[in-house]
């Protein structure tokens, strides 16, 4: 192996890094070797994005080395990053819409290419060198998806990049510009250029890459040349970690459909029909980005669909705004606690009875001890830990300000209750009594439609999981009796 | 929290009412003729129009917008309130106006909402805009003169009282002023709509999440502004006995000044009428005493500018205090 040590252009040894509560990289050591190509899998959250930002200098690493090109790096700002020849294109590219390709490419850099003349000479090169024929003057407003990944990639090239890490960067492509990108990562790889590959979509693993590394929860679980690994394995790896009693028994109060949700169709989704039953709790799985937040929202009203129809109880509803779906006995939690979910520098109180302000209300005027009656009632309810009704709700940890929100729609004794992420970001405790909550919720006779990244939460909660896929339901399973591996690859696709 | 943050929190929460009593001991140490029951008498004159524009400013900045069309709303209602009243006589011209004022912040409400002007810097733009529209409505209307109401034939006994009169030894403006602040607190303080504006102002996406009547309280606090800024207008030109084309200069800033000042934060949410009326009390205690004091105009105006700098700065502050 003596011999093969030049060959290494990046070496990551042992990096730790945390964020308050959590482990986000747990002494992750990854080799990659030059003019390869190398794949990292791993479900939303198994540290992938962190080691990247770590690399580009975004974040700084507690503990490790990390060696480029022979040289130790260590506390590098992501401009230093690039002029050593490490260069990252993001999913949501770093191009200035309102300038041209050229300017783009060697933004900043203007007089060492001799004014805007040699700016866009050069660039054209660049560009010609990749086989793309963009105009180096046009916007890059108005380039396409595919395009601006080529303008990104001519960008990294005039940095004489030796490494390329390539985030999800087939995510908006269509199958001939994959095709195309394939090429051009080919014809980089003979250049000596190496490329960390980092995507859900299991297939371009096989096509593209040499080697492959597997994450998991802030670990490396493998890395292995692809041809010695096959896909069930490695979805295996991803999603294989060990289920304790983590959770409540399974809920089984299962009746009646009382839902029927016909042809959502939006520029996200494609004719999304599902049904749900009374006293059902039923998963969304599917990659950040699949369409399940869309899904729910555009059922809630949050969100403008048309031509999709809602049934509730046998009859056909019109939701226009979350103010119909609330009428309706629908409630919604939303994925983003403190953007979407709470007036942070509210009370509990008014947080709490937000959803249901009509309550206490008589001719207009809200009676204050019948306002504070129904904030105490799901305090108690839910064991929301508070000094007090009156304290402002973001000083709660991050569980309780979810309990208050959660809290907000049971007050309302709603028939269908949609939890989106209702877990995110919440310690082991609280998870389990959001679960006791859902458990009771469903043996009340309501319903829930849950969305989580988390696998092992949906599968061991849920009656029945639906997976999604690019805006589309791509399969429907009892997780009772399949397996994580088989749900996982009908959501990857 | 310890005595000592207790006290600075409270001192920061009511620093307007600090700055008050230090610039009445000041002024009245500095200027005998600040205590006079004749300039007593100027400054609850001053307080009158801008009181009314500032309590109407409150709900759009508690509801998370802005209003700078309070200018043009005053403006255009002071010259067709006036030239109505020969036409109409003085009931239905002051109704009329008043009408007219809450119409054009209805109008204000609907074209944000259309516009989908969901920020407070939309906001600030759009009103800006139609501000000048109204306010060159007011401008055409008279062709840029000033109408005299003693050029009128028809008695105006109400808009005498309104600007003159009194009931016992308050002035009628001032009842007027009482009656809109106890309205508009119980309505703020004490409605399921108060409570919607407050929500809405705090975070727009999670109320509506949560089937909160966002859009009709954008709608309503425009409304209540135009309202208020009308009656602002009538006020005024009661008083004045004229109606200037361009009225409702100023107001706007200092409407905000005194929101601003009385603790309303400019991020939405938070604040009551009542802080209002102690900012409103600053503001116009603020240029009595520098009148008093003989400080020029230019220099009035530096003053002004800084304390409203200092104002939002210290919101900002407390703000980032209580979000983190």
């Amino acid at each position: 192996m003596k011999e093969n040590e030049p060959d290494i252009i990046l070496s990551i040894k042992d990096v730790y890094k945390s964020f308050p509560g959590v482990v986000a990289l747990n002494n992750v050591s990854i080799e990659i070797g030059r003019g390869t190509v190398h794949g990292i899998v791993g479900e939303n959250g198994a540290g992938k994005s962190t080691l990247m930002k770590i690399l580009s200098g975004v974040y700084t690493k507690e503990s490790g080395t990390i060696i480029f090109d022979e040289k130790k790096i260590k506390d590098i700002t992501p401009i230093q990053s690039l002029h050593m020849g490490l260069s990252i294109i993001y999913q949501e590219f770093n191009l200035v819409n309102s300038m041209s390709v050229g300017e783009n490419i060697f933004l900043g850099r203007f007089k060492e290419m001799d004014g805007m003349r040699g700016t866009h000479a050069k660039a054209g090169e660049l560009l010609e060198n990749i086989s793309s024929s963009i105009d180096t003057k046009q916007m890059v407003s108005e380039l396409s998806v595919s395009e601006k990944q080529m303008v990104e990639i001519a960008k990294a090239l005039s940095f004489n990049s030796k490494l390329i890490i390539m985030d999800e960067p087939s995510s908006s492509l269509t199958a001939d510009e994959l095709k195309r990108l394939t090429q051009l990562i080919h014809q980089l790889k003979e250049k000596g250029i190496s490329i960390i590959y980092i995507s859900h979509k299991l297939d371009e693993i096989f096509d593209l890459c040499d080697v492959v590394t597997v994450m998991r929860d802030g670990n490396v679980i493998d890395t292995k040349p692809v041809c010695e690994i096959t896909r069930s394995e490695m979805i295996q790896k991803m999603v294989g970690r060990s289920i304790e009693n983590e959770y409540p028994e399974r809920p089984h109060c299962v009746g009646e459909t009382i839902m029927e949700v016909r042809s959502i169709n939006t520029r996200k989704l494609h004719n999304i029909s599902f049904e749900l039953k009374k006293g059902e709790i039923l998963g969304l799985v599917g990659l950040v980005g699949a369409g399940r937040t869309e899904i729910v929202r555009a059922i809630f009203g949050a969100d403008k669909a048309k031509g999709h129809q809602v049934i509730l109880n046998g009859e056909p509803i019109r939701i226009k705004k979350p103010a119909d779906a609330k009428k309706a006995g629908i409630g919604l939690v939303p994925e983003d606690r403190k953007l979407q979910g709470l007036v942070l520098n509210f009370p509990v109180q008014t947080n709490i009875i937000m959803a249901s302000l009509k309550k206490p209300t008589r001719f207009g005027f809200i009676n204050k001890s019948a306002a504070k009656e129904i904030a105490k009632r799901q305090v108690d309810n839910l064991n929301i830990k508070t000094p007090s009704i009156a304290t402002q709700v973001v000083s709660l940890s991050g569980g309780n300000q979810q309990k208050c929100i959660v809290g907000r729609w049971l007050e309302i004794s709603p028939r269908i209750l949609i939890l989106d992420e209702p877990t995110r970001g919440i310690d082991v405790g609280a998870k389990y009594e959001i679960y006791l909550l859902m458990k009771k919720v469903v043996e009340n006779g309501g319903s829930i439609i849950m969305i989580s990244s988390e696998l092992p939460e949906v599968l061991n909660m849920s009656n029945r999981v639906l997976t999604i896929c690019d805006g589309r339901i791509t399969g429907e399973f009892n997780p009772e009796n399949t397996s994580a591996h088989e749900i996982m690859d009908k959501a990857i696709g | 929290m310890n005595m000592g943050t207790k006290i600075k929190k409270i001192l920061l929460e009511y620093l307007v009412l600090v700055f008050i009593v230090i610039l009445v001991i000041v002024t009245a140490i500095a200027e005998p003729k600040f205590m006079t029951s004749a300039n007593l008498n100027n400054i609850l004159r001053q307080f009158g129009p801008l009181s009314f524009v500032a309590l109407g400013m409150t709900f759009v900045i508690i509801g998370g917008y802005i209003d700078l069309s309070v200018v043009g709303i005053m403006s255009l209602v002071t010259v067709v309130t006036v030239s109505l009243i020969d036409v109409t006589g003085q009931v239905v011209a002051l109704i009329a106006g008043i009408v007219m004022g809450a119409a054009m912040g209805l109008f204000n409400g609907l074209l944000l909402l259309a516009g989908g002007a969901n920020t407070q810097a939309k906001a600030l733009f759009i009103t800006y805009g139609m501000s000048m529209l109204y306010g060159a409505a007011a401008l055409i209307f008279t062709a840029g003169g000033t109408l005299h109401m003693s050029w009128l034939t028809t008695p105006q006994t109400v808009f005498a009282a309104i600007g003159s009169g009194n009931i016992g030894f308050i002035s009628v403006s001032f009842v007027v002023f009482l009656v809109c602040l106890i309205v508009l607190h119980t309505f703020l303080s004490a409605t399921h709509q108060g409570m919607a504006i407050r929500i809405a102002g705090g975070n727009k996406m999670a109320g509506e999440l949560s089937g909160v009547p966002v859009n009709r309280s954008l709608v309503l606090i425009y409304m209540l502004s135009g309202l208020m800024a009308a009656i602002g207008a009538i006020v005024l030109f009661s008083r004045t006995t004229m109606a200037n084309p361009a009225a409702g200069k100023g107001y706007e800033l200092n409407a905000i000044l005194a929101v601003v000042l009385g603790g309303t934060s400019l991020k939405g949410g938070y604040g009551n009428v009542l802080r209002t009326v102690l900012g409103v009390l600053l503001v116009t205690l603020m240029a009595n005493c520098l009148d008093l004091l003989s400080v020029t105009t230019y220099y009035q105006t530096v003053f002004k500018g800084s304390i409203l700098v200092m104002a939002i700065w210290l919101d900002n502050r407390n703000k980032q205090q209580g979000g983190e």
